[in-house]
């Protein structure tokens, strides 16, 4: 019994410690673009307008968008359509973008 | 060991918490719908709640759901007498997902049998034009729709002009209660073009139970990029029998702005040709040649809100039917993890 509980304290010790790697690589969200200096958002906007043009092309193949998406909720719903509608990992970058600038 | 277990268990929902309060934030979504029907003369009337749960886990992990309960009601014998009702609870899927790469997804569990596109893109309630299915919607998805096993698909090449993309599993037979599945193994492979917005593709499954035989299909979807206009059309083929539709959906303005009632129309229009072979029950095939075709109109309400109404007339060597079909549906979506939207 006790190397089985050393294995899963150590088990739950791993994922705890890959859990919060995650969470400190976890990009910081973007600064409104009011905050930042004009000259750094042409690229940013272009990949936000790249960004639009592949939902348009992805997404719109089955179904009308929703709504409305919430900064919280776009993370699931692009990497469910990643899957669903096999896009590129390029292609999701720029979709989150597009609908989480 | 209960206490190794509850710390363990304690110790994965901090993980959880700490990550999901970042962006990997589980979301809840799907639709509620009423469906009302009248076939040859017959009044149907279809409750149905579809939930869906993703969570994502990281960049890589990936943990997705779809339920349904349906309700079905209808008269005692038919055209007359009272109304009864049964409903159903079924799984469509609850799968595993490893995102290794653009070019390679690895999935376990319970997932659509990935069979042209009708299955995996256009049956959800919310998405559906139509709320009939095609005629030959059991042609490849045998017995439940879903299948239970394994699946790998993605990204074969990417290009700037196309894209290749494949699919390819293996099912397990299962009997159980609201998990049936075939056992059977196919795949899918299509070519998109996104700066035209046409993609065409074909499908293969052999059924490995009732005698092992083949099934095919072929698809294509054709959104031109400066028209709000949707053409999607399938083939397929199987010894019980094989057909095609083919649909066409044009919204009335290609703008968005929710207040102009003219940009939340949606004309829709349907027509199928189903040819009988040697269908056996399980095969859920019409027994008679059958044409059929199908026209209606969407209507987008705000606030995630759609009306569709449509009539469809068959004609089958069994006898002709009218067709009549309305739905209200509101599709939902929310985090499911609390700290709001």
């Amino acid at each position: 019994m006790k190397p089985m509980r050393k294995l899963l304290f150590a088990l739950a010790g791993a994922l705890l410690a890959a859990c919060s790697v995650k969470v400190l690589a976890t990009p910081q969200a973007p600064q409104p673009a009011t905050t930042q200096k004009p000259a750094t958002n042409v690229p940013k906007k272009a990949s936000v307008d790249l960004g639009a043009q592949k939902f348009q092309e992805n997404c719109g193949r089955c179904h009308n968008p929703p709504d409305a998406l919430s900064p919280r909720e776009v993370k699931a719903v692009v990497q469910h359509m990643r899957v669903r509608a096999m896009l590129t990992a390029e292609d999701e970058k720029l979709i989150l973008k597009f609908l989480a600038p | 060991m209960n206490r190794v277990f509850a710390i363990l268990v304690l110790g994965l929902l901090f993980a959880a918490t700490s990550l999901w309060a970042q962006s990997d934030v589980p979301i809840l979504s799907g639709a509620v719908a009423f469906l009302g029907a009248n076939t040859g003369g017959v009044p149907t009337y279809q409750p149905v709640i579809a939930p869906v749960l993703v969570a994502p886990f990281g960049d890589h992990w990936l943990v997705e759901s779809r339920g349904e309960i349906q309700g079905f009601i209808a008269r005692q014998d038919g055209t007359t007498g009272p109304y009864s009702g049964q409903f159903f609870a079924s799984l469509a899927y609850l799968q595993l997902d490893y995102i290794a790469n653009s070019h390679l997804t690895v999935t376990v569990g319970r997932f659509l049998t990935p069979f042209n596109i009708y299955n995996e893109r256009l049956s959800p309630v919310w998405i559906a034009n139509l709320q009939d299915s095609p005629i030959i919607f059991t042609i490849g998805t045998r017995t439940s729709a879903s299948s239970n096993g394994g699946m790998v698909r993605g990204v074969a090449i990417a290009r700037e002009n196309w894209i290749l993309n494949y699919t390819a599993y293996a099912s397990v037979l299962t009997n159980t209660e609201n998990l049936q599945s075939g056992r059977s193994a196919g795949g899918r492979i299509g070519v998109f073009l996104p700066k035209v917005g046409f993609e065409v593709g074909a499908s293969y499954q052999r059924f490995l139970q009732n005698g092992d035989y083949n099934a095919t299909g072929m698809y294509a979807v054709w959104q031109p990029p400066q028209i709000p206009l949707d053409v999607r059309g399938e083939y397929a083929y199987s010894p019980g029998g094989q057909g095609y539709w083919l649909e066409g959906a044009y919204r009335f303005s290609t703008s968005r702005d929710m207040t102009n009632w003219l940009s939340r129309v949606q004309a829709v229009a349907r027509v199928q040709q189903y040819f009988k072979g040697n269908p056996t029950p399980q095969d859920l095939l019409p027994s008679a040649n059958t044409n059929q075709f199908d026209i209606g109109l969407n209507y987008y309400l705000p606030h995630n809100v759609r009306l569709n109404g449509s009539y469809g007339r068959q004609y089958s060597t069994a006898g002709n039917a009218n067709i009549w079909n309305f739905q209200i549906t509101y599709r939902f979506l929310f985090p499911a993890w609390p700290g709001g939207r």
